[in-house]
Parts: C-alpha cells; sequence; structure tokens
C-alpha cells in the first residue's frame, strides 16, 4: 500500500519547454514514475538554451529552466529517428500507463509513435497530445506556444491597463494553466481507466484552457453586447480596487473593498472620518464617482508604510489587503514557511534551489518533495537495462550509435 | 455514445457548498468531467456570483450573471440557508450519499457548522472534501481575507504583470481565483485514485495565493533572486528573463490594424528574417545575443508589422514557420475558423438569459460529447433533490420552505 495517490502509475514523458513537463512534474510529485525521454542533443530548445546558467563541466545539467520543471523525475535519452530508439521506447510504453507529449500535431505521426502504434503494444495506454490550438481545423497546423496563446484566446484583450493597449499577465501564464489541466485530465482518464480498463487518446488544448479561465467575458459580451474592457486594477462590482503605493521603492499593496461593511472598516483602519461618516459612500457607485477623493485619502496612508506592515494593520482591522509580493518576500514569507510551501534541494552541479511546491495539502496523502531533476540520461542504465531488459551490449552499442546518448550530441540541422 | 457512458468522473456526486469563482470553477471541472454537481445556494439571493455583473442588458438579476451562467452550467441549484440547525442535517444527508464536498468558507466555519472534514467522514468515510481559501486552513494568514486582487497581490504574480515604468498590473478576469478552482479539481482527481486502492476519502487544503505562485515553475523565479540577488520584475509585455542570451521575441507589438504576438522561432532561427526581409535578423551577433538586441529587433519587426494587417501577417508568418498570432477581442474569438470548426462554443438556451454560446471544457475527451445543459435558475432542482433524492415528506418539504429554510 503507498500513500501516494499515483504509486503504482508510469508515464513516458516526451514533453518539452514548459506546459508539458509541469504538468508531468506534478504527477511526479503525487507519486507517478515518469521517465522524461530526451532528446539526444539534451536541454536546448533549436539553437536556444533556456535560461542558461551553466558552467563547468557539464553545463547542460544546470539549465535552471529544465531543473525546476522536471523535479522529481528519470531521464534517459532516445533519438526516436534511429529504429533502435523508437523500438527501445516502443518497450517502455508497453510497461507505462501513460504516454504524454506537447510536440507539433504532424510530428508523432512522422515517428510512426500515433496513438495507433503506441495502442499496438499497450491496449489500455493513456496518449496526451497538448497542441496549441487542437489536433483538427483550419489552424491545427499553426505554431503557438503558450504567450502566444494569450492573444488569440481573448486574454490579451481583456487585460491591460485601462487606457493602455492590450497585454499580457507576465511569464508563461497559458503553459502553466494548460499543465494544471493537463493533469487534471489524465487524471481524470487513468481513474476511469481503473474501473473499467480503458485507455484512450486525450487531447488539452493549450488555448482552450486559456478560454476556459475567461469563459465568463464570452457570456458577457453576448449578453451585453458589448466588447469587455481592458479593466487596469479595478473590478466591476467592487470600489475600492487596486493597488496603492506604500513605502520604499516600487512598493505596493492591493486592497479590495466588496460591502458597505467593509467600506467602514477600511476608513476606520486609515482614520478617514470624513468618508466614514459621509452617508452617501454607503453605495459602491458613488465612491466609484468620487474614486480621486478616495484614491487619495488611501495612498495618503499606505504611502507612510511599508507594504508588508500595512497588509498586517489592515487584516487586522478586517480589511482585504495583499502586499504586492516580490521573490524575497516569498522566501521570507511567513506563510508560505508555515505550510512548507516552498521545495527545496540541492543538485550536484546546479547547486541548491528554490522552487514554487504543490498549492494543495492532503490529510493523509503524501507527495514527493525535495527530489531534483535527473542529470541528462542519469537513469539510463537503469531504464534500458533493469527495466527493459536490454543487455549491456547492446545499451554500450546504442549509445556509441547516438540512439541513446550519455552526454548531449551536437545537433545536426536537417 | 452518450456522455454519461464515457465521461470519467460519470456516478460520482458533488456537494459544492462553495461560493464565488473558485468553488464554482472547481465543480465545473468535475461536471465537465461526468460529476454530478449539486450546488447549494442561499435562499433569495443564491452564489455571490449571481450579484456579479455583467447582466442581460445591464440590469442587475441573480439569474442572468454571466460569470454565472459561465461557470454553473448543467449542475443542480439547489437552497439552503446553512445557518440554520436543520440544514446542517440536510447536508449532512446530502454527503452521506456523496463522493465529493467543496466549499469556500473561511478557515474554521466548517468546524463551527458542526461539519468538520472529521465529523462528515465519520457519516461517509470515503468523502473527499476539498477547502478552497485565499491563504490556506492553518499559518499565520489564516484569518487574513482575500479577494482575486489579494491574492494576484500576494502570490507575486502581480509584480510580474505590467509595464515595467508603471504600476504592476492585474491580469484580466479572477485568475487567482480560477487557479484555486483549477487546483481544486486537480487535487480532487488525485484523491479520488488514492481512493481506488485505501478505500477511505482525504481532505484538501487548497490555498488561491499558492496556486498562482505555482505558475511561476521553470522561469527561474526564486533562483534569480538567490543567485544573482535580482527580484525578477514586470517586463511589459515581454517574458521576464533578461539575460542577454534568452530567447526573443516574445511579445506584443503593434501593426497596421491592431496588435500581434511576436515569438521567436526556436526551430527556425532565421525565419524572423526570412518573414520581414530584414537580413539583421539572421545575424550571428543577434541569433547569439537575442535578448541583448531586445529593442533592435523589436524595431525590425515594427517596420515591417506596420505595413500588414493582424491576419496578413498571421498568415505570412505560420507558412514559414514562425509562430506570430494575431491579438483578437472577445467577439472575434467567439467566431475565429479554428473555433468554429472545433465547436468550443457551443449553444446553450437558458429560461431568463435566452440562448447564448457557451465555452465549452478543454476536457472534451475526442469519444463525447460536450454536455448542453444550461445553468440552474436558484432553487431549480429543490424538488428533485428534496422530495427525490431525500425523500422528504411533502409535509416536511413545505415546512422547511415556509420557515425559509429552503
Amino acid at each position: 500500500m503507498t500513500d501516494l495517490a499515483l504509486g503504482k502509475v508510469r508515464i513516458a514523458d516526451l514533453t518539452n519547454v514548459i506546459a508539458g513537463p509541469v504538468s508531468t512534474r506534478v504527477l511526479a510529485q503525487l507519486g507517478a514514475e515518469v521517465i522524461k525521454v530526451e532528446l539526444p542533443w539534451g536541454r536546448a530548445i533549436g539553437n536556444i538554451t533556456m535560461h542558461a546558467s551553466g558552467s563547468g563541466d557539464r553545463p547542460y545539467n544546470q539549465v535552471t529552466s529544465f531543473n525546476e520543471v522536471n523535479r522529481a523525475k528519470k531521464s534517459i535519452a532516445l533519438d526516436l529517428t534511429h529504429e533502435e530508439g523508437r523500438k527501445a521506447f516502443l518497450e517502455l510504453v508497453s510497461i507505462s500507463d501513460i504516454v504524454i507529449q506537447n510536440y507539433s500535431p504532424r510530428v508523432m505521426a512522422n515517428l510512426g509513435l500515433d496513438y495507433e502504434n503506441l495502442r499496438a503494444v499497450k491496449p489500455d495506454i493513456i496518449m496526451i497530445s497538448m497542441p496549441a490550438l487542437g489536433l483538427e481545423g483550419p489552424w491545427s497546423q499553426y505554431i503557438s506556444f503558450g504567450p502566444g496563446t494569450d492573444a488569440l484566446s481573448g486574454l490579451s484583450s481583456v487585460t491591460g491597463y485601462q487606457d493602455g493597449p492590450p497585454h499580457k499577465p507576465g511569464n508563461f501564464y497559458a503553459d502553466h494553466n494548460s499543465a494544471f489541466h493537463v493533469t487534471t485530465g489524465i487524471m481524470a482518464s487513468l481513474y476511469k481507466r481503473f474501473i473499467t480498463g480503458e485507455g484512450q487518446h486525450i487531447e488539452i488544448v493549450l488555448r482552450e484552457a486559456t478560454m476556459s479561465v475567461i469563459g465568463e467575458q464570452f457570456i458577457s459580451y453576448q449578453l451585453t453586447g458589448r466588447e469587455p474592457k481592458r479593466m487596469g486594477n479595478e473590478d466591476l462590482n467592487f470600489y475600492p480596487h487596486g493597488i496603492y503605493p506604500c513605502k520604499g521603492k516600487d512598493s505596493w499593496i492591493a486592497i479590495s473593498i466588496e460591502s458597505n461593511d467593509e467600506w467602514e472598516k477600511l476608513c476606520i483602519a486609515m482614520d478617514l472620518t470624513d468618508l466614514l461618516i459621509d452617508t452617501k459612500y454607503l453605495n459602491v457607485n458613488t465612491r466609484r464617482e468620487n474614486s480621486p477623493t478616495i484614491d487619495e485619502a488611501i495612498k495618503a496612508w499606505t504611502s507612510k508604510r511599508t507594504r508588508k506592515d500595512a497588509m498586517h494593520q489592515l487584516q487586522n482591522d478586517g480589511v482585504r489587503a495583499g502586499a504586492v509580493s516580490k521573490a524575497s518576500d516569498l522566501l521570507e514569507d511567513p506563510q508560505l514557511k508555515s505550510r512548507k510551501y516552498i521545495d527545496q534541494f540541492d543538485h550536484p552541479d546546479a547547486g541548491p534551489s528554490s522552487n514554487p511546491g504543490l498549492p494543495f495539502q492532503f490529510s493523509t496523502m503524501e507527495s514527493v518533495e525535495g527530489i531534483r531533476a535527473p542529470l541528462f540520461a542519469e537513469h539510463r542504465q537503469w531504464v534500458l537495462g533493469n527495466l527493459l531488459g536490454i543487455r549491456a551490449s547492446t545499451i554500450k552499442s546504442l549509445t556509441e550509435s547516438g540512439t541513446t546518448p550519455d552526454v548531449p550530441i551536437d545537433r545536426v540541422y536537417t | 455514445m452518450t456522455q454519461e457512458s464515457t465521461a470519467a468522473l460519470n456516478n460520482l456526486k458533488v456537494v459544492d457548498l462553495s461560493v464565488g469563482y473558485a468553488g464554482s470553477y472547481c465543480t465545473k471541472i468535475l461536471r465537465d468531467l461526468g460529476a454530478t454537481v449539486i450546488k447549494v445556494e442561499l435562499p433569495e439571493t443564491g452564489d455571490v456570483t449571481r450579484q456579479y455583473g455583467p447582466f442581460l442588458n445591464d440590469e442587475p438579476n441573480i439569474e442572468t450573471s454571466a460569470p454565472f451562467l459561465y461557470l454553473n452550467a448543467g449542475k443542480k441549484s439547489i437552497t439552503l440557508d446553512v445557518s440554520n440547525p436543520q440544514a446542517i442535517e440536510i447536508i449532512k444527508s446530502l454527503v452521506a450519499t456523496s463522493d465529493i464536498i467543496v466549499e469556500s468558507f473561511h478557515p474554521g466555519t466548517m468546524k463551527s457548522l458542526g461539519m468538520s472534514y472529521e465529523s462528515l467522514s465519520e457519516l461517509n468515510p470515503k468523502i473527499i472534501m476539498a477547502s478552497l481559501t485565499h491563504h490556506g486552513q492553518e499559518g499565520p494568514y489564516k484569518e487574513y481575507l482575500g479577494s482575486d486582487i489579494t491574492s494576484y497581490a500576494l502570490s507575486g504574480y502581480m509584480y510580474l504583470t505590467g509595464d515595467e515604468d508603471r504600476e504592476p498590473l492585474k491580469a484580466g478576469g479572477r485568475q487567482s481565483e480560477y487557479q484555486c478552482g483549477l487546483s481544486g479539481a486537480l487535487s480532487i482527481v488525485a484523491a479520488l485514485i488514492g481512493r481506488l486502492f485505501s478505500n477511505s476519502g482525504q481532505y484538501i487544503d487548497v490555498s488561491a495565493t499558492e496556486s498562482l505562485t505555482s505558475t511561476f515553475d521553470g522561469v527561474g523565479y526564486f533562483r534569480t533572486y538567490e543567485k544573482n540577488g535580482i527580484e525578477p520584475l514586470r517586463a511589459g509585455t515581454r517574458l521576464i528573463a533578461r539575460e542577454p542570451s534568452a530567447a526573443y521575441p516574445s511579445r506584443l507589438l503593434p501593426c497596421k490594424d491592431g496588435w500581434v504576438h511576436v515569438h521567436y522561432s526556436p526551430s527556425n532561427p532565421e525565419g524572423l528574417a526570412f518573414l520581414t526581409g530584414s537580413e539583421r535578423l539572421a545575424e550571428d551577433e543577434v541569433l547569439g545575443e537575442m535578448m541583448g538586441h531586445a529593442d533592435e529587433i523589436d524595431e525590425l519587426l515594427t517596420m515591417w508589422l506596420s505595413n500588414h494587417t493582424r491576419e496578413e501577417i498571421q498568415t505570412l508568418a505560420q507558412e514559414v514557420r514562425v509562430p506570430f498570432t494575431m491579438v483578437q477581442s472577445i467577439d472575434e474569438t467567439l467566431n475565429d475558423p479554428q473555433n468554429l470548426h472545433r465547436n468550443f462554443f457551443v449553444d446553450i438556451d437558458h429560461s431568463h438569459a435566452g440562448t447564448l454560446k457557451y465555452p465549452t471544457s478543454p476536457f472534451r475527451l475526442r469519444t463525447a460529447e460536450w454536455m448542453t445543459e444550461s445553468p440552474p435558475l436558484l432553487g431549480q432542482h429543490n424538488h428533485e433533490i428534496y422530495m427525490d433524492t431525500l425523500q422528504l415528506s411533502e409535509e416536511e418539504y413545505k415546512t422547511l420552505s415556509e420557515n425559509r429554510i429552503i
């Protein structure tokens, strides 16, 4: 009996970059044995190494982005364009539960590794495709990465300062959002397979996951006949609702007042007697119409305090407030510390690091924390020899031919 | 084949006591995956989401709230005043025959109502209970209030969104609450798998703030600070990585009739030069240090972009395998050829809101048609749940109604 949800599950993971690896990272933390099948040329995308911080003998083991999103996995490298590499992969598939990949739609078919090929060696396999725009349709062959789907999904259109052009969430929001949807979809399929014994090919489309987290905007447009506006930090239903400057450079606090009761608490907390006694402000629309007066009063109070002091003081007075945190704030954050949220570990080539943990805690099930990403092809012997039973002499010749390299080989562009 | 026979979570029953976006999105996902969701709402006012606009014709109406309609299609609604002790007994009888309970009260509230996980699991040892809050159930901030924007701020995400020379910016919509709901659904499905082997339920504590911080994986967020002492900072629509060797471009740029997202082409580095005719973009000096030449790259691209429309740009770029995409409005997204082809939006009729196109779900498995049931009216399923499922007598039902408990 295992206390890990996915303690009996093996995953052959062909994904690269962010969305795919994050989804299997979460599955690995839930207990799955994730075998990352790496590209023979290592941890670079095209000719671009992501967030390289590497130096020394094995710079390819020091790619920050890779080491973060591949925690708790195992690694082998296989050239799937070699027949021997493809064969070894299919043997791995035959003892796996799940195959996940985020190549563009044509790649798996070109490799002879589409769902039918996989099902032939493992009838109940669950295969996941995670195309940007869909496996079918007029745009199915378009290439897009997470940030580009912010644009195509409508998210950019509704994100931005009120007086400014379309914007987007910082970072790779769409990729992460997609990753968690993929993880959920995989586990739902797995749950079903445990009951019915049937595998399937599931497709979770990156852009569709993004549209799903702004779904109300599409309904809003149809109900009102108006294109939703970019709201900046304001909210249609609440006022005040926004961020205010605090003491210190680039220091801010977010405040949201969601009822008249909360408005009174804010006035009391900030000693805004004039505003408190004026009953016309007991109406969100009146407050909004008088925003310059109100914003000035709030600003005068917040700007005398640090973001953390302001937050604690306001929260103690029953006001919804949150400091706009920086990385250093989160590393010291007493709440995150008490919940042991940050996942920390050492890595022989890259050194110690702190990483975002899992945003949920179980009462009795366990999760895997504190386990680093694998070195390049670190588990080659174990996977090929122990799991697949390939003889040592064969592994040696496969290594020499570049089918399963133990160090990244130079990429040959064709 | 119908949805009922193929959906992953069919036969599972969810009692949803939550209010707001996070819990609603959590149980929307469970519904999309096939579960039956019983949404327990306050009599008269209902889920707080019903108060949130926009509304049909801009007239506030608990039956025509855009977020409510979107988040609740296909769920069953019953009314129940949970502050009444009789209500607790009703919830307990629902829990006894359910698989999952989702709630979003302030930490400690469920316990004070007599519905702690411990007491509910005594009734039903297989029950999985998820609590969705802004900061989590324990810890020094457990009493702190939250909202979408405060979690967006506290998570660190706000500092990464917006222009460097302006105040930080929140993403459109309510992303911290959506991520909280998504993490809730994810962890619930994990607990369902765990339950297959342990035969026992699980309590799950989900934090909205942590859900957003979790999206920093893979961008060197903490490492940039720990190794170099640099706080990752918002960078307009560019990615936050700033080393000269980082990949570039990835940002929004203006064109002839709007904005497009321009992106480097990992498998085709010379693609930008080929597309725009700018040889400079193929020079080793630029390709070797793309972020180091970001401003110059923007300028060269803008010169080309300003002569083309969004559609031309997307089509021309994609033809040569360069991943440029256009910024679409909500209206355009509703009607773009890819969404039309995939039927991502489907018509659902609703007695008050009329027929609208609803986003379906990213979980449309290929063997199943998406359900097209309408969002429930407040208390629409009272009779079905109270009389048919819980087998209350006419008399009991009447008394509960008269006492405004339901």
